[in-house]
């Protein structure tokens, strides 16, 4: 009844045409592309990789097999452990904190910097350098790393040329060069929404707290982070969010030996073709950071509301 | 020009979940009149409104326009234009197409509209003006660019929502009086929303009062100032010093009222409410401050209250002279200017008379909050 | 006083390293494609050369790629703009008590993972095939399993949120009023909506439509799962540096830089140039007295900026078309093979005496060298190869050069193994 209500309203306030033009795209993007596709991936997840005779047929049942690989591997008795996925799963978690955590770091000074200082034309001069970066392609920039760190990049020059070490250090092995090409890739995302909060302060305020004789780390603490705190949610979600289901980073600047979660998603689809397999380990990270980010949200007091401001 | 299209509410109830924002509201409204709903903010006088323009549909009863149901007819096809509040003149169109939007979308080409829009540029003395953008007009020229753009789509009954709440003191003075003159002229039948009582009182040929989404009186200005029928209208219209009490005896039309702190008060009875009170009742009585004029001191009678003088204040046009009468009981009195440094000095006692014809009592009931 | 200048030193170091961290690799790569060296690096510093402009150019991949990510670019801007749009008017309009539920619904795509995304799809898609009885070879099938068609749906999943953002953020300025007022001037519904709510919206459905077109032109992670068996620009350059690298992805890299320089330049310029006027208008600024230069640019740093790149980039272009480095190149191959020359010797020197001392060792650089080498059979211009045989061969024999640029391409090796 009321539901109908609702309905009956959106088309009087809309008309049939144009209501149902408004209906039909959103219903299309929310149904079509949101919903189903998520509901049939989860349903994959939990199916038998069958050849196609067997599709539909008695042996295509339900099964958890999926999931179990993940935690067990090959192993049916569930004795030992798959360590090579796990590591690569907790790995993968982790790094996306860290990598979360040092972009939080590194843009907070300047965030603070450039939306304090408004207006004047050096400002807007650093805000157009910003954005360049910001449109140049996620791969052309993990490219530009990977020349920089490469064995006989310009680091590894540099540093001998300076007699600073003798052989080249392996920074792709060693994981640095992944590590700083996450951080390079997302580190506008989390740039952007911070300033655009403490813009929104206003600076009396800072004025005002001095005047009563705070200290500057008082200042921040008590005053300009929990104003910034929804633009730091905001950007800290969407950098994780990223960084952990990054795959471009990882396969140009990964090391040979080291994976991230999202290239064992890929292994599965493309190289294995066990799409299930694959649709399994894509809802493990799905939820898993989902989890997380939520969680964190709880946290600190952050709704979702925020997000994307 | 055409002798204007009668609109008439029958039973209408409009409720928003389970609130109730118009209760069943009868209103018969003349073609060609000038027709105000007065009400405080909040009272669903702009719920009549929409339900009148096609933007809701009442939950019961019917919206007549022309004697014609308008049930199922939406906003676009009923004849009414309706001036908003913000006016919501189009920011991205010169004048002249806002004037002319409703031919526009009728599908008239652009030499006949822009013709048509330089006449009502015309009437409303802004000659030349059609290629500003709404942006570029002062208050007052942009409350008259709305008026044509609402006269441009020819409707039987024009709406005005409070229209002049945006503009400064001056200027709404004046726009009432253009108001009322564009009505004569074009002589279809205007619906105005106001809470101002001086707008809906000067213009107005009957004015609808309303509280919490009830009618309370639909009268003219004069009887609705002079006859209130409920302590509502009496307190919301104009000012009114209030006694409550309880009725002594009845006379005919007068009433002897034992009010609670003044003693016992003779009043005429409100003509629309003779009959509803009986003795015992309690009632209010009401005595509008200019009513009440100074007398001797010693003079005692059912038609006379003992106060003392708390303060005066100047009002150019008048003196208002506040009282507390014996028990506490405040007291407002107005005095026309006619020249005395003042009327009286603080702390004196008085004894303030009234023509018992002058004086209203009704049935006790809810007045305007302040 | 001491402690202010102190400050002022750590922000400027601060900004610094902030930049150059940002704008830094961008810088070097840019400067790769102008080094003849067939492995992207500045230093050793060969030969000053076009070259790699021209292997971009007669790139078929890339242009390719290039050509769908355009026609995928235009199909996701249409269909992820309407949507976008849609669902930014209908958050507007929804019962309050649903309204949060529909946020969190119409935002989540930003948050979820692009492969996750990509795969959802393909998956969706090829079920929703399956259900409707589409069998291999009917146009249904064909449809559900087109990458171009999987590609603008599951780009458009997430890039719908973006767009919707923007409109948000526009619509929450708009006065519905308007819309009321034209229905009650008798416009319908459409009407309204074309001629009141479109206009006021158009400047956010450009900006929205650049973004779009933007993320969906450089999107890897969710293309990378539905594209199939067609290629977009990202998915051909992640082919080509996962599998060797060559300078002429740095050309193409410089380009795509200097285009959206010059687009930044111009926004900033125009947005200058419109906030000078309204501030000549408003009498807070004298307008620009007589001078050389044309009206826009009086003042207008990040205009003159732009119209110097320009002249720079045409003088370049111009140049390009004479400019031979051969001289320099053959000077850089005589240098070359003579450190070559010396390399392998000492390399055999130490070989012989390793394998003087333990013999079973020999047989694990035997294995890398065929691999390597394969490898490098794509990473090499044609031209280039024939020239300099002597080339690859020598940098395999040195094991540091060797693992360390091409350790990608032993990925997939590594990668099946660990399975």
């Amino acid at each position: 009844m009321k539901k109908k209500m609702i309905f009956s309203n959106f088309f009087k306030t809309n008309g049939v045409i144009m209501g149902s033009i408004l209906m039909g795209l959103v219903g299309f993007w929310l149904i079509f592309l949101i919903v189903l596709p998520q509901l049939s991936m989860l349903d994959y997840s939990f199916r038998f990789n069958l050849p196609p005779a067997d599709v539909g047929g008695p042996k295509d049942v339900y099964t958890l097999s999926n999931y179990q690989f993940l935690i067990y591997g090959s192993d049916d008795t569930h004795q030992t452990y798959n360590s090579v996925d796990l590591k690569v799963f907790v790995r993968t978690i982790i790094a996306a904190m860290m990598v979360t955590i040092f972009n939080i770091l590194l843009c907070y000074p300047l965030a603070y910097f450039l939306g304090q200082s408004k207006g004047s034309a050096f400002v807007r001069l650093l805000v157009v350098l910003l954005i360049i970066p910001y449109w140049i392609n996620e791969i052309l920039r993990a490219f530009a790393l990977r020349i920089i760190f490469g064995d006989s990049g310009l680091l590894n020059e540099t540093l001998m040329f300076l007699h600073l070490t003798s052989e080249p250090i392996d920074f792709i092995r060693h994981d640095v060069a992944l590590y700083a090409g996450l951080g390079y890739a997302y580190i506008l995302l989390m740039l952007f929404p911070m300033y655009n909060v403490i813009e929104s302060l206003d600076r009396n305020q800072i004025e005002a707290a001095r005047d009563m004789g705070a200290s500057w780390v008082k200042i921040h603490r008590r005053i300009v982070i929990p104003h910034a705190k929804p633009g730091i949610a905001s950007g800290a979600t969407m950098v994780f969010m990223l960084s952990a289901g990054a795959l471009a980073a990882p396969q140009i600047l990964g090391g040979p030996s080291s994976l991230w979660f999202t290239q064992l998603v890929y292994q599965w689809f493309n190289d294995s073709l066990n799409w299930q397999q694959g649709a399994a380990y894509a809802i493990v990270l799905l939820v898993s950071t989902i989890t997380i980010v939520l969680t964190v949200m709880r946290i600190f007091k952050v709704n979702m509301g925020d997000i994307g401001k | 020009m055409s002798s204007g299209v009668a609109v008439n509410l029958e039973d209408i109830w409009i409720r928003f979940g389970d609130f109730v924002a118009v209760r069943d509201a009868n209103v018969n409204i003349n073609g060609g009149d000038f027709f105000s709903f007065l009400g405080p903010s909040g009272c669903g006088k702009t719920t009549i409104l929409r339900a009148v323009s096609g933007f809701l549909d009442p939950s019961e009863g019917r919206v007549l326009i022309g004697g014609k149901d308008m049930a199922g007819i939406g906003p676009n096809k009923r004849p009414t234009a309706l001036i908003f509040q913000n006016l919501a003149l189009f920011p991205l169109m010169k004048v002249w197409e806002n004037i002319s939007f409703s031919m526009e979308v009728a599908g008239i080409g652009a030499k006949e509209r822009r013709k048509r829009a330089d006449e009502l540029l015309d009437m409303i003395a802004l000659e030349g003006q059609g290629d500003k953008l709404p942006s570029e007009l002062s208050g007052g020229q942009k409350q008259r660019v709305a008026i044509a753009r609402a006269l441009c789509a020819n409707p039987d009954v024009l709406l005005l929502d409070e229209p002049l709440s945006a503009l400064d003191l001056k200027l709404r003075q004046h726009m009432r009086t253009e108001l009322r003159e564009i009505q004569k002229r074009v002589g279809i039948t205007f619906i105005y929303i106001t809470h101002d009582q001086g707008e809906a009182l000067t213009m107005s040929d009957n004015v609808a009062v309303m509280k919490a989404g009830v009618i309370d009186q639909i009268d003219s200005g004069h009887n609705i100032y002079d006859h209130p029928a409920t302590p509502f209208v009496a307190s919301f219209v104009g000012e009114n010093n209030v006694f409550r009490g309880k009725i002594k005896s009845i006379n005919g039309n007068e009433a002897i009222v034992s009010t609670n702190r003044s003693g016992d008060l003779l009043s005429r009875i409100a003509p629309a409410q003779l009959g509803n009170l009986n003795v015992g009742d309690d009632a209010m009585m009401f005595i509008r401050p200019e009513v009440l004029k100074l007398g001797p001191a010693e003079e005692s009678s059912k038609s006379t209250i003992s106060a003392d003088v708390m303060n005066e204040e100047f009002e150019g046009n008048t003196f208002s002279v506040f009282l507390e009468g014996d028990g506490g009981k405040s007291i407002k009195m107005s005095v026309p200017n006619a020249g005395q440094d003042h009327i009286s000095s603080r702390g004196e006692n008085l004894s303030l008379h009234y023509d018992p014809s002058n004086a209203v009592v009704m049935p006790a009931g809810e007045l305007a909050s302040e | 006083m001491k402690s202010d200048s102190l400050i002022r030193i750590a922000l400027g170091a601060y900004l610094l390293i902030f930049f150059s961290y940002l704008l830094g690799p961008l810088v070097v790569m840019s400067l790769t494609a102008f080094n003849s060296s067939s492995f992207p690096s500045v230093s050793p510093w060969a030969c000053f050369t076009f070259e790699w402009f021209d292997v971009l150019f007669n790139d078929r991949h890339i242009r390719e790629g290039i050509y769908y990510s355009i026609i995928i670019g235009i199909g996701t801007v249409i269909l992820s703009v309407s949507m976008g749009l849609a669902a930014s008017i209908v958050l507007t309009q929804v019962w309050p008590r649903l309204r949060s539920t529909y946020y969190t619904m119409i935002i989540a795509p930003i948050l979820i993972p692009g492969v996750v995304l990509g795969i959802s799809t393909l998956v969706f898609w090829d079920r929703l095939g399956g259900f409707l009885g589409a069998t291999e070879g009917s146009v249904l099938h064909g449809l559900f399993h087109n990458g171009l068609f999987l590609t603008i749906l599951g780009q458009s999943s997430f890039i719908a949120s973006y767009a919707m953002l923007v409109f948000v953020a526009r619509l929450q300025r708009f006065d519905t009023g308007l819309t009321e007022a034209a229905l009650d001037l008798g416009a319908t519904h459409t009407q309204a909506f074309r001629k009141i709510l479109l206009p006021f919206m158009r400047p956010a459905i450009a900006s929205a439509a650049v973004l779009a077109f933007l993320a969906s032109f450089e999107n890897y992670n969710t293309t990378t799962f539905t594209i199939i068996d067609y290629k977009t620009l990202t998915t051909v350059l992640a082919q080509k540096v996962r599998l060797g690298i060559n300078p002429s992805i740095s050309s193409l890299a410089f380009i795509i830089i200097v285009l959206t320089i010059f687009a930044a330049l111009t926004l900033e310029a125009t947005q200058s140039h419109k906030r000078r006027r309204e501030a000549v208008a408003q009498g807070r600024m004298k307008p620009a007295g007589k001078s050389i230069l044309p009206s826009f640019m009086r003042g207008n740093i990040a205009a003159i900026i732009c119209v110097l790149l320009a002249f720079v980039v045409i003088f370049m272009v111009t140049t390009a078309q004479s400019y031979s480095p051969e001289m320099c190149k053959a000077e850089v191959r005589e240098a070359r093979q003579l450190e070559i020359q010396e390399r392998i010797e000492a390399l055999n020197a130490a070989r012989a005496e390793r394998e003087a001392t333990e013999e079973p060792t020999s047989t694990v650089t035997d294995e890398q060298a065929p691999a390597s080498s394969g490898a490098f059979g794509g990473v090499f211009d044609p031209g280039n190869l024939s020239t300099d045989t002597a080339e690859p061969e020598a940098e395999t024999t040195a094991p540091a050069g060797g693992s360390g640029a091409f350790g990608n391409a032993f990925d997939p090796g590594n990668l099946e193994t660990e399975d």
